[in-house]
């Protein structure tokens, strides 16, 4: 089966201005050479810590930032470079929910010009948008009645589901949520994932999560891929990956997640040192300065994405040589 | 679907309010507003409140004082000075506000274009910009209007060349911080084209800097007008203009000063009134100054 997205050996590459006077410019490589794909319907969770580049996948993916090297392929059409008429179905199909619900709606707008400003972009006519303006709102759980009113109005959680309910709107196929409850209260973000669920459920849609919490992506990820300065180092399904991770960046970031029972303490995994600078990243394998099983090795050399069982890559010279059970025996 | 909420009514209502509130209250900004509704009222009304003809000469009442017949008296050709410079407020006006409309469309249209596509576009309008405002803007509009001669349209086109820069630049600035928001981006991922992000999206959130920079505008224009016209580089007779009636005072200075005078005092009085209410309101409008 073709997947719906697929990006291959993706890069975003910023131009710095160097310090020194010699006024040389590096690049900061956000992305790095990342392969990803989506089936349609499916969810694929994107996990790591601030400044990993999670969040420039996701933004050079829906074309706001310009891809420095690689391809994205929609539905089998290539959109890396594509302008004009030739976004347009990219523009359609998909679309995105933000991390900010205060800053993603216009504050002068009302609700029913935000949530049909896809359709207008169409060319819906007038009274067909106030008729999918006014569908939409009920499958998000917002009165339709609301529909004439402005953003400020409105709670963060409702907020969110006025952009949730924009990007259903032109009836997308995929959905990029970048942090898209990051920002809200914890009963809320329940509430928010489950309706990003059902709409899942009832409409077919395949979703791009990023976010930096790995108990909301395990919630509604069916894979799930792990980036570290810039590259994923793990991606494979949920199960897989919670339960049994192989690389010892996914082990350390699992043992942080807080465990519910009392009986169990967790006792996380405390990776020394910062997260290098992806201006300048480590020889050899990128982790290599924080891991807590490198060797000599993997300051020489630079593993590459393996796929060690079916569906599963690790980007690890010793898959699993650090475990979970080591850590909370 | 039902209308707005009594809330939000509300809420907006109160916002106006609010505003009228401060405006009010504003003593300079009244002041401004006051002198500035005046002016455009007897610029509106200049056909019915001239007592008589503005052209129509009197050989037989040249340099009458002040009087009974004659509110201001008369100049060398017996015209009556009341009505010209009733007729001259709609002149001075008109020419201000075709400038104006042309300086704001312009300039918001090339600051938008600038700071969207940047660029070629961009270093091609700013360092237009940037030539502009290396000269006194007076010396460009004498410059062009020496270029292309006396007249109406020679004024507006000529003060329309040197105003657009100023707007282009705020708009500019405006729309760069504005590209950060994340509704811009939002607009760009459904794919809202370009022109409709920064007409429905940009626009009203800058319309505030706009209202403030093009009333402080009007009183530079007002005044440029006037110095093209005093060195016959702008309206032409017989149709008055405060600028050229300066200047035809001036002959007679020593003996009926009232002349200039009168000109002099209408121009300067409209000028405070527009630079009183764009300083009132840009104290309203921007928020930054409103909390000190």
């Amino acid at each position: 089966m073709k997947p719906l997205l697929e990006a291959r050996a993706l890069s975003v590459h910023f131009p710095v201005r160097g310090t020194s006077m010699s006024g040389d410019s590096r690049l900061l490589r956000a992305v790095d050479g990342v392969d990803i794909e989506i089936g349609a319907g499916e969810t694929l969770g994107i996990v790591g810590e601030s400044g990993c580049g999670k969040t420039t996948l996701g933004r050079a993916i829906l074309r706001l930032l310009e891809p420095t090297g690689g391809s994205i392929r929609f539905d089998g059409m290539d959109v890396t470079r594509a302008t004009g008429a030739a976004l347009a179905p990219l523009r359609k199909s998909v679309q995105a929910v933000f991390q900010d619900p205060f800053g993603s709606l216009n504050p002068r707008m009302r609700v029913s010009d935000i949530i049909g400003e896809p359709l207008r972009n169409l060319g819906w006519p007038r009274p067909r948008i106030s008729a999918r303006v006014a569908e939409v709102m009920e499958i998000v759980g917002l009165p339709p009645e609301y529909a004439s009113r402005h953003p400020h109005a409105f709670s963060g959680g409702q907020r969110q589901r006025i952009g949730i309910a924009r990007a259903l709107a032109p009836s997308p196929r995929l959905i990029v949520c970048d942090e898209a409850v990051s920002a809200l209260d914890v009963s809320i973000q329940a509430q928010i994932l489950n309706l990003l669920k059902d709409i899942q459920r009832d409409f077919g849609v395949a979703y791009l999560f990023v976010s930096h919490n790995l108990a909301v992506v395990r919630h509604l990820s069916h894979r799930v891929a792990v980036m570290y300065l810039g590259r994923i180092v793990e991606l494979c399904d949920e199960g897989r990956l919670y339960t049994a991770p192989l690389h010892p960046y996914t082990t350390a970031l699992l043992s942080a997640v807080p465990e519910p029972d009392p009986e169990r303490p967790n006792r996380p995994v405390v990776l020394e040192g910062d997260l290098p600078s992806p201006i300048d990243p480590p020889p050899g394998c990128t982790f290599h300065t924080r891991c807590p099983v490198a060797k000599p090795d993997c300051r020489a050399t630079a593993p590459a994405l393996r796929e060690i069982e079916p569906g599963r890559f690790v980007r690890c010279h010793f898959p699993g040589s650090f475990r979970q059970a080591e850590v909370t025996s | 679907m039902i209308g707005r909420t009594a809330a939000e009514a509300i809420s907006e209502g109160s916002r106006l309010a609010e505003f009228s509130r401060l405006f009010l209250a504003n003593r300079s900004a009244m002041l401004g507003a006051t002198i500035v509704l005046i002016a455009v009222v007897v610029a509106l009304l200049s056909s019915w409140l001239a007592p008589t003809d503005y052209a129509r000469t009197n050989m037989l009442f040249v340099w009458e004082p002040p009087g009974d017949d004659f509110v201001l008296g008369t100049d060398a050709l017996g015209r009556d000075v009341f009505s010209r410079l009733i007729v001259g407020a709609r002149v001075s006006l008109t020419i201000a506000l075709s400038v104006l409309a042309i300086a704001l469309t312009v300039g918001t249209a090339a600051g938008m274009a600038a700071a969207w596509n940047g660029g070629w576009i961009d270093s091609l309008v700013m360092r237009t910009a940037d030539i502009t405002f290396a000269f006194p803007e007076l010396i460009i509009a004498i410059l062009v209007a020496a270029i292309l001669g006396p007249g109406i349209l020679t004024v507006i086109i000529s003060l329309s060349l040197v105003s657009w820069p100023g707007i282009a630049r705020i708009v500019r600035a405006l729309v760069l911080t504005l590209r950060g928001e994340l509704y811009i981006d939002a607009a760009i991922v459904c794919g809202t084209p370009p022109t409709q992000i920064l007409l429905r999206h940009c626009l009203p959130n800058i319309v505030p800097a706009l209202i403030v920079r093009a009333s402080v505008g009007v009183g530079f224009i007002v005044m440029a007008e006037a110095t093209l016209s005093f060195l016959g580089l702008g309206v032409q007779e017989p149709l008055p203009s405060w600028g050229g009636m300066i200047r035809d005072g001036l002959t007679a200075l020593r003996t009926d000063p009232h002349l200039s005078l009168a000109a002099g005092a209408a121009l300067g009085t409209t000028i405070i009134g527009f630079n009183l209410l764009g300083d009132g309101l840009r104290d309203l409008l921007d928020p930054r100054i409103r909390e000190r």
